[in-house]
């Protein structure tokens, strides 16, 4: 799934209905492409979050790719960065 | 295949009541495995089965004028139940003969049939009935160890009609013998170290935190006493952030490249460094508005903090990062970023 602009509260109602479809993935390699994100805010990271939360358990991986510096520095602030797989 | 008329009668009347021996093996199955369950036992693996009709008629065949009625043949349906340790067969025995009706004149315990000279197939096979009343089922239980014995043998000893010659048969017994004692030595194992993790905990309980050697075990048990959940409540409050749950054991390796030897140590850190470790996260978190948060975020800030103060370089705290993260050059950046931070609330 491609991300672009601003994950912010704004966003996040719509894309969580996008990233629904993943949730229900068993034993894939899901790969969140951040190339094109400028900013994630907490909404953002809830969605990710929550994400991972449904489809470990199904066997799946959640990749994080092409992320800026800016923004992987949120992850690590927060403490999140060990939680998703960075490619 | 030829069967004698009793022996084709049973089969058709093994033919109908298929159903019923299907209904049974799961209502077995479904009764052991709640139990094994609430009694906490970890099993390597659980099998249950009916005999497929080829089986039943093949035995029929071999040896079909000892069976009058089918409730003589006693594994119609079957289970086997693979412990990892040889306690372990005993508990879930104990536990068969509390569920159902055990018959012991035709249950066998074959781990007392050898003679004290000889070694091989050792298991249990019970047969048993349903206390409200059943045709009998079988349940054998054996060890992961047992286990692979018997299907190695069962593989060599069914490929040839030729009788193995006395050194080939004493090889195997070598190895079963050698499985026995590999058996007995993981139970003591086991029980050597839950009594190692009880002595932890009492002592991580007790308090005398510099007399517990950092280890797996112990930095475990001392998590339970969530020592980092006062840092990581006043972090949260910043920006009335959630505090997401996640594990702290990655950390054990970090505080072990410090040179960490005890939990007193550790503890130390929390007391002594807690609040420059508040003001690194503070002047990461208050220009944000992030209102999540790991579990992590406490001991990673203390553990920077740490560092910095014993005179540590970049690299050291890039070190930290690689270690959480795994190596990538853009650790190299948060190591900038977060030395920034650092110099720049004056510690």
């Amino acid at each position: 799934m491609y991300f672009e602009g601003r994950l912010d509260t704004a966003a996040s109602a719509q894309t969580e209905v996008e990233m629904k479809p993943l949730y229900d993935c068993t034993g894939h390699d899901i790969i969140l492409d951040c190339t094109q994100l400028e900013y994630i805010s907490s909404s953002g990271l809830r969605l990710f979050l929550g994400l991972l939360k449904m489809a470990k358990p199904k066997g799946s991986h959640v990749y994080i790719r092409g992320i800026n510096e800016d923004l992987r520095q949120v992850f690590a602030m927060t403490g999140f960065i060990n939680l998703f797989e960075f490619k | 295949m030829r069967l004698s008329p009793n022996c084709e009668l049973l089969l058709q009347e093994f033919r109908e009541k298929r159903q019923e021996l299907l209904q049974l093996d799961n209502h077995v199955f479904e009764l052991i495995n709640q139990k094994l369950g609430q009694q906490g036992i970890e099993l390597n693996s659980i099998e249950h089965r009916i005999k497929t009709e080829q089986s039943l008629a093949g035995k029929l065949e071999r040896k079909g004028e000892k069976y009058h009625q089918l409730s003589d043949i006693t594994d119609l349906v079957g289970m086997r139940i693979v412990t990892f340790y040889t306690d372990d067969v005993d508990k879930v025995a104990a536990i068969v003969t509390q569920l159902f009706d055990v018959d012991w004149n035709n249950s066998v315990d074959k781990r007392k049939l050898h003679e004290l000279t000889s070694f091989g197939y050792n298991s249990l096979h019970y047969i048993c009935r349903l206390r409200e009343g059943s045709i009998p089922f079988e349940i054998q239980i054996r060890t992961a160890l047992q286990h692979t014995w018997s299907a190695i043998e069962h593989d060599i000893g069914y490929k040839g009609a030729v009788k193995l010659p006395p050194q080939y048969r004493r090889q195997f017994s070598r190895l079963a013998g050698m499985l026995e004692l590999a058996d007995d030595e993981f139970s003591r194992l086991r029980t050597t170290m839950t009594e190692y993790r009880r002595q932890i905990q009492a002592l991580v309980k007790s308090g005398n935190l510099s007399d517990v050697t950092l280890s797996t075990d112990s930095f475990r048990s001392y998590l339970e006493l969530r020592p980092f959940d006062r840092l990581n409540q006043r972090i949260a409050a910043v920006n009335q952030a959630e505090l997401f749950p996640a594990s702290l054991m990655p950390f054990l390796p970090i505080l072990e490249h410090f040179g960490m030897e005890s939990l007193g140590e550790v503890q130390a850190m929390v007391d002594e460094l807690s609040d420059a470790a508040y003001k690194l996260a503070l002047s990461q978190l208050a220009v944000t508005d992030l209102d999540i948060l790991s579990e992590t975020v406490g001991l990673q800030n203390l553990c920077v903090v740490y560092i910095l103060k014993h005179g540590g370089s970049h690299d050291d705290v890039k070190f930290i990062y690689d270690k959480l993260y795994g190596a990538n050059d853009s650790n190299a950046f948060l190591a900038d970023a977060i030395i920034h931070q650092y110099t720049a609330i004056g510690q």
